[in-house]
C-alpha cells in the first residue's frame, strides 16, 4: 500500500511542470475535463456502433467472385425499405438528441466559466517575439511589479489577467489552469485565473508567432496564498547595489555595454524595454522563456550566443572578454 | 441573311417510361453505321497529334488526367514535407531542420495539401467524370477548363521553385496577420503564398463554373434534376460553395494581404484603423467551407462504390442529396469556431457552436444511408470497398473530435494544439484521401482501360489505414498534454518524445503504402488486366462507353430513364440521333427536366488558354517585384483575349437560329 | 499504354432525332449566358464581401470619414453615374438588334456602347482621385479605394470585351452566334452599371449622409 502511494507520489512529481489538460487545478478546468470525458465516452460509443454496423452489413453475406456482380439489380422489397427508413430515421433523431444534449451541456459549462468572483489582483501579460512580459498592476504606480517569463499566482484566489501584444498574435494557455486566449495587437482581452492547487505548471505560446514559437514557454508558479504575498513583497524591492567587487565590475559591464540598451533593472539606470526586465533574473527558474534551466553556465552560454539556443531570437551575440563575462554573471547572480 | 422561317420541329421527346409501352419498338442502330459515326466523330473531336496537340487540347479527359496526375504529384510533395517534419519531431531538440527551414516546410505542406492537392484533385475528378456521368461530350467551357488547369500548373511550379530558392512561404497556410504583414515578414516569402492562393483560386473558380453549367445544361436527355447521380450532385454543391468561398480568399490574399505588402494599404494595421481580426474572419469564411469543398466530393465517390458492390440502388437518394445541400449551406455558418480563442462576444460563439454541431447531422444521414444500402444488399469486398471501410473507421473518429471541438470550453483547451492536427488529419485523410483511393481503385479502369491489382491494393489499404491511425492517433494525446502545433522542436522535459516517435514510425508505414500504390499504378497501367467498358457492372453513364472513353465520349446522346441508367434500362440503350458528325456539336438540354433544347458548337483545340495562363503568371508573379509587370502582363493578355474571341467567331457551316420570336436558318 | 480493344459497343436503339434543333439560341438557353451569369455572381459576391469589410472597419472609427480626412467629392462620381445610366440605352438597343438578327444595327449600338464605356473608364480615373484620400493613408482610404478600384477593373474588363466585339463586327467576323453574344454583353453591362449604384451611394454619398 505504502509502495503504491510512494509510486503515485513519484509519478506526480515526475509530472510536475508538465502541461496536461487532463490534470486540472482550477474549478473551471475541472468542469471542462468532465465535459471532455463525457463527450469522449459517448463519441467512442457512436464510433464503435457505426463501425460494427458497417462491418456486419457488408460482411454478413459476401459475394465472393467478380462474376457475382453480373446479376440484375433488383429493387428493394417495399417492407424492407420501410423498415430501413424507420431505422435510419431513428438513428438521425438519436444523433440530433445527443448533439442537443451536448449543446446544452456545453452552454452550461460556458456560463459557469464566464461567472467570476471578485478578483484579488490584476496582472497584465504582454506578448513579444518570443518572450512574455508580466506586469503585476497596482493603483499606485510605484508598486507595479514588472517581471518576465514567469507568472506567479496565488492559490485559491481569482486573478484577472489582461492580455496584449506588441508585435504579432500570441496565445496564452496554461493547460492545467485555463484554456487559450489570444494576444492580438490592437485588442486587450481579459481572462480570470483561479488555480486552487499550489505547484509549478507550464504554459506555452499557442499561436504561431514566427521563428521561435517553439521556445516561448512560461512557467506558472502557483503559491499558497501567504507565499504569494511574500513573493510579491519581495518582487517590489528594487535591485540593491552589489557588495563584492567582481559583481560591481559586472554592473559596469551591464550598464556601459550593450545589455542596458535593451534590458531594464529597477533601481539601476537601465530602463530599456526591448528585452525582458532583469530585476529578479536570478530568482527565475528558467532562461530564454522557459528554454534553459537557470544555471550560471546556461546563462553564460545564452549571453554569448543566443542564436545557438534560439535561432532567430532578437538578442544579438555578445563577444565579451572572459573577465567581463565572469563579472557580468556574478552581477546577474545578485539580481534575486 | 435570313431565310424563310421554318417551323420549329417538335422537340424530340424523351422516350416514355416503361408504363406507356411504345407501340413498335424502335429498330436497333446498325453496327456498321455506329462504327462509321464513331470514326467521323473521332476525326472531328480529336485535335492535332503530337506535342502541339497536347498543348492545345481542350478535351476534358485529357485535361482531367493531367489535373489528377499533377495533383497527385502534389500529394507526394506534401507527403515528403510531412516526412521531413516527422523526422525533425521524432525526438526532443533534434537538429535536423532549423526553425527558418521548418517554418517554410510546414507552411508549404499545408498550402500544398489544401490548395494544390485536395481542392484541385476533387475538381479534377469532377472535370473528368461529370461530363461522362451526365452523358455529355465535353464540359460546357472547354477552353476555360484548360486555362484553369494551366493557371494551377503555373501556381505549382511557382511555389516549388520559390521553395527551392529559400523563398518558401513561412507564416503558416493561414498566414495570420500581422505576422504575415509587411512589418513582420519582410522579403518575398509571404508574397509567394498570397500569389499562390490567387492562382489556385482562379483555377478552382474556372472548374466550378464549368461543373455547374455542365450539370445544368449538358445533361443527357431525360436526366431530370431528381435523376442526377449523387457523385454529380456533390460536385454541383461543392462548385456552388467554391463560387461563394473562393472570392473570400481571393479578397483576403490578393486585395488585402498582397496589397498591404506591396502598396501599403492599411487593412490590418491597428495604428491606422485597420484590424488584425478582419483577416481571420475573411480567411475562415473561406477556410471552413474549404474543408467541405474537399470532403463532399469524396462522399460523392462513396455512394456509387457502395451501391455497385452491394448490388442495390442507394437507400435514401433524396436524403443524401438534401444532406449535401444542407452541408453546403451550414459550412458557411461556422467559421468563427476557428476563432474561439479570440476576444469575440460569447453569444456569437454559442451560435457557432450550435451550427458546428448541427452540421454533423447531414453527414450522419449519408453514413446511415450507406449502411442501410449495404444491409439491403449483399456486398463484395473489393479494394475500393476496403477503402470505404477505412474511410468510415478514420473519418467518423475525426467527425466525433469535430463535434468535441465545437464546444467552446473544450476547444479553448485544444485549439492550435496537436489535438487539432490529429483531428484535421483524421477528417482530411479519412474523409477525403481514403475515399479518393477508393475512387482510384473504382475508376482507374475507366481512365486507363486496365484494372489495378487487387492484391497490391489490399496491402496498400492495410498499410495506409494502419499508418494513418498510428501516426495521428497519438497526436490527440500530445495535444491534451499541451503540445502546440507549428513548433519545430520541443524540450525533453515536456515528455512528448515517446508519442512523437510513435507518430513518426506511423509516417514510415504511410510512406511504404504510398510507394506500393505507385508500383500498383505503374504495373497495372502497363500490364494490368483489360477492363472492358463496365468491369464492376455499375450503373452510371460513365460505364456506358469504352474504357478509356473515346474523345467524343458517346456516339449518340443516351436517353436516361431513371437514376441508374445501366440498371434501369433492360435491353439496348435508347439514344437520340441527329447531332452532326462533321463539327463539334453537342446537345444542350433544359435545366430542370433535361429535355433536348438546342445543339451547341463546342470550341476546337486552342493555344490561348495556355498563353493566357502564362500572362496571368507574369501579372501575379511580377506584381511581387514591380507594378509594371502587372501592366505588361495585362497588355499581353489582351492579345490572348482577342485570339480567344477570334477563334470563337469562326463560322463553320449553316446555323439554325432560335430567336425569342422565331426560328431562322442562317449561315 | 491504354489497351486498344475493339469493344462491342453497347447495343443502341434510336428513339428520336435531333437534327432539326436550333444551333444558336438567346438568353438563358445559351451556354454563354450561363457563363456570364457565373462571372456576375463571382464578381458581385466579391464586391459584397469588400463592402462588408468596409463596414467592419467603420466600427473602428468614431467619425466617418475619420478626423482630418476630407469627405469624397461627389461631382465626378455623379456625372459618371449619369453616363453609365444613359449607356444602358445603347446596350438595350444592341441586345434588341441582336435578338432581331439585325447585324447592321447591332454593329452600330455595340460601337456606341463601347464609346460610352471608354468615357466611364476615363471618368473613373478622376473619380478615384475625388475620394480625397490615398489608399495608404488609413483604413478608410484603403476600403474606399478598394471598392471603387475593384469595380473599375470590372468596368475595364467589360469595356475591353465590348470593344473587341465591335471590332469583330467591323472587320466582318460576325457569325450569327455573335448576335447572341451581343445580347449577353448587354446583360453583363446592366450588371456592371446596376452594381455600381449601391457602391456609389456607400462610398460617395455615405460619408456625407451618415458620417
Amino acid at each position: 500500500m505504502r509502495r503504491v502511494a510512494l509510486a503515485a507520489v513519484l509519478l506526480l512529481a515526475a509530472c510536475a511542470g508538465r502541461q496536461n489538460v487532463l490534470n486540472p487545478v482550477s474549478p473551471g478546468n475541472r468542469q471542462v475535463n468532465t465535459l471532455f470525458w463525457w463527450m469522449l465516452g459517448v463519441g467512442a460509443a457512436v464510433w464503435a456502433l457505426v463501425i460494427v454496423a458497417f462491418l456486419w452489413a457488408s460482411l454478413r453475406a459476401r459475394r465472393r467472385t467478380r462474376e457475382d456482380l453480373e446479376v440484375p439489380v433488383e429493387p428493394v422489397p417495399p417492407e424492407a425499405n420501410r423498415r430501413a427508413t424507420r431505422i435510419v430515421g431513428g438513428l438521425v433523431a438519436l444523433t440530433a438528441i445527443i448533439l442537443l444534449v451536448f449543446l446544452i451541456y456545453d452552454f452550461t459549462v460556458g456560463r459557469a466559466l464566464a461567472a467570476h468572483p471578485s478578483r484579488a489582483l490584476t496582472i497584465e501579460i504582454i506578448g513579444h517575439q518570443w518572450w512574455w512580459e508580466v506586469r503585476y498592476l497596482d493603483p499606485d504606480p510605484q508598486r507595479i511589479v514588472v517581471d518576465a517569463n514567469e507568472l506567479h499566482l496565488p492559490a485559491g484566489d481569482t486573478v484577472q489577467v489582461k492580455l496584449l501584444s506588441r508585435d504579432v498574435i500570441h496565445s496564452f494557455w496554461v493547460p492545467n489552469i485555463i484554456g487559450k486566449r489570444d494576444l492580438i495587437p490592437g485588442y486587450v482581452s481579459s481572462i480570470f485565473l483561479s488555480p486552487d492547487r499550489p505547484g509549478v505548471y507550464r504554459a506555452q505560446c499557442a499561436e504561431f508567432c514566427g521563428h521561435e514559437h517553439a521556445k516561448m514557454a512560461l512557467p506558472v508558479v502557483v503559491h499558497p496564498r501567504d507565499g504569494f504575498s511574500q513573493w510579491l513583497q519581495r518582487a517590489r524591492t528594487p535591485a540593491a547595489a552589489p557588495a563584492d567587487s567582481l559583481a560591481l565590475a559586472g554592473r559596469t559591464v551591464f550598464l556601459a555595454g550593450s545589455c542596458s540598451s535593451c534590458h531594464a533593472i529597477t533601481g539601476e539606470p537601465a530602463y530599456a524595454s526591448l528585452g525582458p526586465d532583469l530585476t529578479h533574473l536570478a530568482s527565475r527558474r528558467t532562461l530564454a522563456a522557459g528554454t534553459l534551466v537557470n544555471t550560471p553556465g546556461n546563462l553564460a552560454g545564452w549571453i554569448v550566443d543566443p542564436q545557438a539556443v534560439k535561432p532567430g531570437a532578437l538578442m544579438p551575440a555578445n563577444a565579451l572578454a572572459p573577465r567581463d563575462l565572469r563579472a557580468l554573471l556574478a552581477y546577474l547572480e545578485t539580481l534575486k | 441573311m435570313t431565310d424563310p422561317v421554318r417551323p420549329l420541329p417538335d422537340a424530340p421527346g424523351v422516350a416514355p417510361g416503361p408504363a406507356a409501352a411504345p407501340s413498335p419498338p424502335p429498330p436497333l442502330l446498325d453496327a456498321d453505321a455506329l462504327a462509321r459515326d464513331a470514326e467521323r466523330l473521332e476525326a472531328v473531336w480529336r485535335g492535332p497529334r503530337g506535342f502541339w496537340g497536347w498543348l492545345t487540347s481542350v478535351d476534358h479527359k485529357s485535361i482531367g488526367k493531367r489535373y489528377i496526375v499533377t495533383a497527385f504529384l502534389m500529394f507526394l510533395a506534401g507527403g515528403i514535407e510531412a516526412a521531413m517534419m516527422r523526422a525533425q519531431l521524432s525526438g526532443p531538440l533534434r537538429g535536423l531542420i532549423g526553425p527558418d527551414r521548418y517554418n517554410q516546410i510546414f507552411t508549404t505542406h499545408g498550402s500544398t495539401m489544401m490548395f494544390l492537392f485536395a481542392v484541385p484533385m476533387m475538381n479534377a475528378m469532377g472535370l473528368y467524370f461529370v461530363p461522362l456521368m451526365v452523358g455529355a461530350r465535353n464540359v460546357a467551357f472547354p477552353r476555360l477548363n484548360a486555362f484553369g488547369y494551366y493557371t494551377y500548373l503555373v501556381g505549382v511550379v511557382f511555389l516549388y521553385v520559390s521553395l527551392f530558392v529559400n523563398t518558401g512561404p513561412d507564416a503558416g497556410w493561414t498566414s495570420y496577420v500581422p505576422l504575415a504583414g509587411p512589418e513582420f515578414s519582410p522579403g518575398h516569402r509571404v508574397d509567394v503564398w498570397a500569389q499562390l492562393v490567387t492562382f489556385t483560386e482562379i483555377a478552382a473558380l474556372a472548374a466550378a463554373v464549368n461543373i455547374i453549367v455542365t450539370t445544368f445544361k449538358l445533361r443527357a436527355p431525360g436526366m431530370s434534376l431528381n435523376r442526377i447521380p449523387i457523385f454529380v450532385w456533390s460536385q454541383l454543391v461543392v462548385s456552388f460553395m467554391i463560387v461563394f468561398a473562393m472570392p473570400a480568399v481571393a479578397t483576403a490574399s490578393t486585395i488585402q494581404l498582397a496589397a498591404d505588402r506591396a502598396v501599403g494599404t492599411q487593412w490590418f494595421n491597428p495604428a491606422t484603423g485597420g484590424d488584425a481580426l478582419l483577416w481571420q474572419h475573411i480567411f475562415w469564411f473561406f477556410g471552413h467551407p474549404e474543408v467541405y469543398i474537399v470532403f463532399l466530393p469524396a462522399l460523392g465517390f462513396v455512394t456509387p462504390i457502395v451501391e455497385t458492390f452491394a448490388r442495390r440502388r442507394v437507400f435514401g437518394y433524396t436524403a443524401i442529396v438534401l444532406a449535401n445541400i444542407t452541408t453546403g449551406f451550414f459550412a458557411f455558418g461556422l467559421w468563427v469556431h476557428h476563432m474561439f480563442a479570440t476576444p469575440i462576444p460569447e453569444l456569437g460563439q454559442s451560435l457557432f457552436t450550435a451550427a458546428s454541431m448541427v452540421i454533423a447531422i447531414p453527414t450522419g444521414v449519408q453514413i446511415f444511408c450507406w449502411i442501410a444500402t449495404l444491409f439491403l444488399g449483399r456486398s463484395r469486398m473489393t479494394t475500393a470497398m476496403l477503402f470505404v471501410l477505412g474511410f468510415l473507421f478514420t473519418f467518423v473518429n475525426g467527425g466525433i473530435t469535430g463535434v468535441m471541438l465545437a464546444s467552446v470550453a473544450f476547444d479553448k483547451q485544444v485549439h492550435d494544439t496537436f489535438f487539432v492536427v490529429a483531428h484535421l488529419h483524421y477528417v482530411l485523410l479519412g474523409g477525403a484521401v481514403l475515399p479518393l483511393f477508393a475512387g482510384f481503385y473504382f475508376w482507374f479502369p475507366k481512365i486507363t482501360g486496365r484494372m489495378l491489382s487487387e492484391t497490391l491494393g489490399a496491402w496498400h489499404f492495410w498499410l495506409f489505414t494502419i499508418g494513418v491511425n498510428v501516426t495521428f492517433f497519438p497526436m490527440h494525446i500530445l495535444g491534451l498534454q499541451g503540445m502546440p502545433r507549428r513548433i519545430y522542436t520541443y524540450l525533453p522535459e515536456t515528455g512528448w518524445g515517446g508519442l512523437n516517435l510513435l507518430a513518426s514510425a506511423g509516417a514510415v508505414v504511410i510512406a511504404v503504402s504510398v510507394i506500393l500504390f505507385l508500383i500498383n499504378v505503374w504495373v497495372s497501367w502497363t500490364a494490368g488486366a483489360v477492363a472492358g467498358p463496365n468491369p464492376w457492372a455499375s450503373s452510371g453513364l460513365d460505364w456506358a462507353t469504352a474504357s478509356p472513353p473515346p474523345v467524343y465520349n458517346f456516339v449518340h446522346p443516351v436517353v436516361v430513364e431513371g437514376r441508374h441508367p445501366l440498371w434501369d434500362t433492360v435491353g439496348p440503350l435508347a439514344v437520340l440521333t441527329g447531332l452532326r458528325t462533321d463539327r463539334r456539336e453537342e446537345l444542350i438540354t433544359t435545366t430542370f427536366d433535361a429535355l433536348p433544347d438546342h445543339r451547341h458548337q463546342s470550341p476546337r483545340h486552342s493555344i490561348w488558354p495556355l498563353y493566357l495562363a502564362l500572362c496571368m503568371g507574369v501579372v501575379w508573379i511580377g506584381s511581387m517585384f514591380s507594378p509594371w509587370f502587372v501592366l505588361g502582363g495585362f497588355a499581353l493578355s489582351l492579345l490572348g483575349l482577342l485570339g480567344w474571341g477570334w477563334q470563337g467567331s469562326r463560322a463553320s457551316g449553316p446555323e439554325l437560329v432560335a430567336t425569342p420570336h422565331d426560328l431562322v436558318e442562317a449561315s | 499504354m491504354s489497351p486498344r480493344v475493339d469493344e462491342p459497343l453497347v447495343e443502341q436503339r434510336a428513339v428520336g432525332d435531333l437534327s432539326l434543333l436550333p444551333t444558336v439560341t438567346f438568353g438563358s438557353r445559351s451556354l454563354m449566358w450561363w457563363g456570364t451569369l457565373g462571372f456576375m455572381v463571382i464578381e458581385g459576391w466579391t464586391l459584397a464581401l469588400i463592402v462588408a469589410m468596409y463596414f467592419y472597419l467603420r466600427q473602428n472609427y468614431d467619425a466617418w470619414p475619420p478626423l482630418h480626412t476630407p469627405a469624397p467629392g461627389i461631382a465626378v462620381a455623379t456625372w459618371n453615374l449619369a453616363v453609365m445610366l444613359v449607356s444602358c440605352v445603347p446596350a438595350f438597343l444592341a441586345a434588341r438588334a441582336g435578338k432581331r438578327l439585325d447585324r447592321g444595327a447591332a454593329r452600330i449600338w455595340v460601337t456606341v456602347l463601347a464609346l460610352f464605356g471608354l468615357a466611364t473608364v476615363i471618368l473613373r480615373w478622376y473619380e478615384l482621385w475625388a475620394l480625397n484620400v490615398r489608399w495608404d493613408t488609413n483604413a478608410y482610404g484603403t476600403a474606399a479605394w478598394t471598392i471603387v478600384g475593384v469595380h473599375a477593373t470590372l468596368l475595364l474588363l467589360d469595356v475591353a470585351d465590348t470593344i473587341g466585339l465591335s471590332l469583330f463586327y467591323w472587320i466582318g467576323r460576325s457569325p450569327v452566334k455573335m448576335l447572341s453574344d451581343t445580347n449577353d454583353n448587354s446583360f453583363y453591362w446592366y450588371f456592371t452599371v446596376g452594381v455600381w449604384i449601391p457602391l456609389y451611394v456607400i462610398v460617395y454619398l455615405g460619408p456625407r449622409l451618415f458620417g
